[in-house]
């Protein structure tokens, strides 16, 4: 295990930003930039009209269609152009426009005016209307403006803005988007940045590949992911979540164990158990009491003596086998077993959480460590000495905090991998065990080794000689090698030997990645052309409340560090897109 | 707002061949916003005969939103349910349209006597006759149509004066059987609920 020293390694690490960003939250330059561009990519309120844009004009290339039917498409395909285009090649147009609501004859609008210019008998209000007030939609129904306008209102009160279907009855046509937003501004301009903020919001709710960050108080982004749903990402405003369940990272468990996990911690469950387990009501006054020593008969503090097994009052005396004049029977060996059983699997809790916890009081207590280690590399730097190179400290910090995060989560993991909860058809008992020796063996190592690093890191070295200095620096580079090749295999083990070979359970988790969360680049926002294409009126919609801090660079409850948000290239008014309005 | 100049339109459409269809809709109240509809059960139909009551309720937005409309008699129908009267239509729910109207709707509930959805019930229990049992099922919508949705020979007179004599006050009956549309049945129910 000592062989583990490459100067190659140690280069990867001055990009390791996470501690970085810690000690230089302050410094308005500081930017890192990613060796390679990251796959996901953050939707800032600036850029989702761009990224809107980009795929609503490949459709309305491919199929020669105007922007809100291109629109009305992607959204009843979730935004998703290839299966589009895959519904297209195999059923044609005529089915993919029919299904969608978009009528087959686009030009339809040229030969029929907007407007008839006689009076006309609008079908809904009944009465007599001067054509100039009323208007025909693509599907050649013809209403009046106020008609229209109302039955707009509703739908978008009822949160259906992203279909407003014709009036006429069986009419599937969806109404085109320019004429609700023009109609509902004349009489509800508020009514009308709303359904904007519907229509632009689509593009994240109805995509399966993007999904609001879920910080609290929210940034106001969005984040999208190339491929893979099964990844942990992080946002501009610093929030790091796994994208598919959105809570905060939890790899190696899956989501499933994450969740169950979450939950058996929350639940009071687990000490109702131990109560049970423990003690028993008495039957005269009811109060719990609990048992001293093996003897099966209790007695509570009013007196009343009872049979531990049970629960039923008795007399006083015994002996080593039954209490006089009481005998309960069979149901002495099922409450036995229940209890034990009980017992167990409280323990078996507890071990994984006490060691989960440890990790968790760790890691919190290192976070503290970015501060005074700064301070300690200033005072270093301040030295006349030769060695003036700091950067194995910050990367022996965040290497510490990577893998503290992996053992951290490994005990949930292990939890659910080895009980009986999820797996029990899995595998037999044998081969249980022989996995669980395999995993617990690589588990300590690391759990080790984690110990090692964060003692090195922990040591005065400010007040060291410049012997001793190398020494330190000697060990935190070497234990930072071997943390981080001794996490990746551990993952292998969790992907080939034991998730991977689950027959009936889809656990995925998000693979290890050494240089840990990569945050997520911004999308290029330009400004060019939008407005030839999106003919969106944002000149009423309140410009954004971008400057309103997400945390405040300390610490939030699970210990994550949180940033205030950046705010990048600010151009024009923008819609306020910081209240999603999914919730209608 | 609910549209009343529409409404109003709507009632005077429906008066002016109620002879012909046989379908009425007259206001409860003077608001306009709750109304009773009459259906004649359709001919060849267990329920051929009857006459039906429906209780509409106009939401704020109507007719942008549609109307609430629910059995005031009694009905065996595997999609109108024995105990409330709620009606499983989906022109009354998602496939409403600003387009349609109050005769439209109860044309389609007339409909829907002559041709049940078994498959979408509402009254599980009627449902399963329905497809198991039909010729009780028919047995017991018709016993149904004679009980309760036949409008009884007797003057509104008698009527109050049968409900008086089992001990109602006059002037509530004559306002339940005001508010019931002279349904006997209907009027001796809410009184006894009252
Ligand atoms: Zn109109
Ligand atoms: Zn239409
Ligand atoms: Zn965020
Ligand atoms: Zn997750
Ligand atoms: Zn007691
Ligand atoms: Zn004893
Ligand atoms: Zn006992």
């Amino acid at each position: 295990m000592d062989d583990y020293f490459s100067s190659e390694e140690e280069e990867e690490y001055c990009s390791d930003r996470d501690a970085l960003d810690g000690l230089e939250n302050d410094d308005p330059d500081y930017d890192w930039v990613p060796p390679k561009g990251p796959s996901t990519k953050v939707i800032t309120k600036e850029s989702l009209l761009c990224a809107q844009r980009g795929d609503l004009r490949r459709v309305m290339e491919l199929l020669s269609l105007r922007e809100h039917h291109a629109r009305t498409l992607l959204i009843h395909h979730r935004w998703d152009v290839e299966k589009l285009l895959a519904v297209l090649v195999e059923r044609g147009k005529a089915c993919l426009f029919a299904n969608a609501g978009v009528p087959l004859t686009e030009d339809q609008d040229l030969s029929l005016p907007r407007h008839s210019t006689s009076t006309v008998m609008c079908d809904i209000c009944m009465e007599d209307i001067p054509g100039q007030i009323t208007t025909r939609m693509d599907c050649s129904h013809c209403y009046c403006n106020d008609c229209w306008t109302e039955h707009f209102v509703v739908k978008i009160n009822e949160g259906q803005s992203k279909r407003i279907k014709c009036m006429a009855h069986k009419c599937n046509a969806i109404c085109d988007e320019a004429i609700v937003r023009d109609l509902v501004r004349r009489r509800h301009p508020d009514l009308a940045n709303k359904f904007d903020r519907f229509l632009l919001e689509s593009y994240i709710e109805d995509n399966k590949m993007v999904k609001w960050c879920p910080s609290t108080p929210h940034c106001g982004n969005a984040i999208r992911i190339e491929e893979d749903e099964c990844c942990e990402v992080e946002c501009s405003c610093g929030l790091q979540f796994c994208f598919s369940c959105l809570s905060e990272p939890h790899s190696p468990c899956s989501c499933l164990m994450w969740e169950l996990w979450s939950k058996k911690c929350r639940d009071e469950s687990e000490t109702v158990n131990w109560i049970t387990v423990h003690t028993k009501p008495c039957p005269k006054c009811h109060k719990p009491v609990e048992k001293n020593g093996g003897c099966n008969l209790v007695s509570c503090i009013c007196g009343q003596a009872f049979c531990w097994l049970c629960g039923g009052a008795t007399g006083r005396d015994h002996t080593w086998s039954n209490i006089a004049g009481h005998s309960c029977g069979r149901y002495k060996e099922d409450q036995e077993q229940k209890s034990e059983r009980a017992k167990r699997d409280l323990y078996r809790y507890m071990h994984y959480h006490n060691r989960y916890k440890a990790h968790l009081d760790s890691f919190k207590l290192e976070n503290k460590l970015r501060e005074t280690i700064q301070e300690k590399v200033s005072v270093s730097e301040e030295k006349e000495s030769a060695l003036r190179d700091f950067t194995w400290v910050t990367n022996g910090l965040y290497r510490l905090f990577r893998s503290r995060r992996v053992l951290l989560y490994s005990y949930p993991f292990a939890f659910y991998m080895f009980g009986e909860e999820l797996f029990t058809d899995e595998m037999t008992d044998e081969q249980r065990e022989i996995k669980q020796h395999l995993f617990e063996d690589q588990q300590q190592q690391l759990e080790a080794n984690v110990e090692r690093l964060s003692k090195f890191l922990e040591e005065p070295f400010d007040e060291y000689d410049e012997k001793k200095v190398m020494d330190v620096r000697m060990h935190v580079i070497n234990l930072s090698v071997v943390t981080d090749t001794l996490c990746r295999k551990m993952y292998e083990c969790i992907e080939t030997d034991l998730l991977g070979c689950l027959a009936l359970g889809t656990h995925n988790i998000a693979p290890y990645k050494s240089k840990g969360i990569e945050r997520a680049a911004a999308l290029n926002a330009k400004a060019d052309e939008s407005d030839k294409y999106l003919p969106l009126d944002f000149g009423k919609a309140g410009a954004s409340e971008l400057d309103r801090p997400s945390g405040s660079g300390s610490l939030d409850d699970s210990g994550r560090p949180t940033k205030r948000a950046r705010t990048e290239g600010l151009v024009g008014a923008l819609i306020d897109l910081n209240v999603p309005a999914g919730g209608y | 707002m609910i549209d009343f100049g529409r409404v109003q339109k709507e009632l005077q459409e429906c008066s002016k061949d109620s002879q012909a269809s046989g379908i009425k809709v007259s206001p409860k109240a003077d608001n306009l916003a709750r109304l009773v509809g009459t259906i004649p059960g359709p001919i060849g139909t267990p329920y051929e005969g009857g006459t039906f009551q429906i209780d509409i309720t106009l939401p704020d937005a109507y007719p942008f939103q549609p109307p609430k409309m629910q059995f005031a008699t009694k009905v065996w129908h595997p999609n109108i349910s024995s105990q409330s009267g709620a009606i499983c239509l989906d022109i009354l729910k998602d496939q409403w349209s600003p387009a349609l109207t109050l005769k439209t709707a109860l044309l389609s509930i007339q409909a829907l006597l002559s041709a049940p959805e078994p498959d979408d019930p509402q009254d599980a229990v009627v449902a399963q006759q329905y497809l198991k049992d039909y010729q009780t099922f028919v047995g017991t919508a018709r016993y149904w149509t004679e009980t309760f949705a036949k409008t009884s020979a007797l003057g509104v007179e008698e009527k109050v004066q049968r409900l008086v004599e089992m001990g109602f006050l006059e002037s509530l009956v004559r306002s339940t059987l005001d508010a019931v549309g002279g349904d006997e049945n209907l009027a001796l129910e809410k009184l006894c609920s009252a």
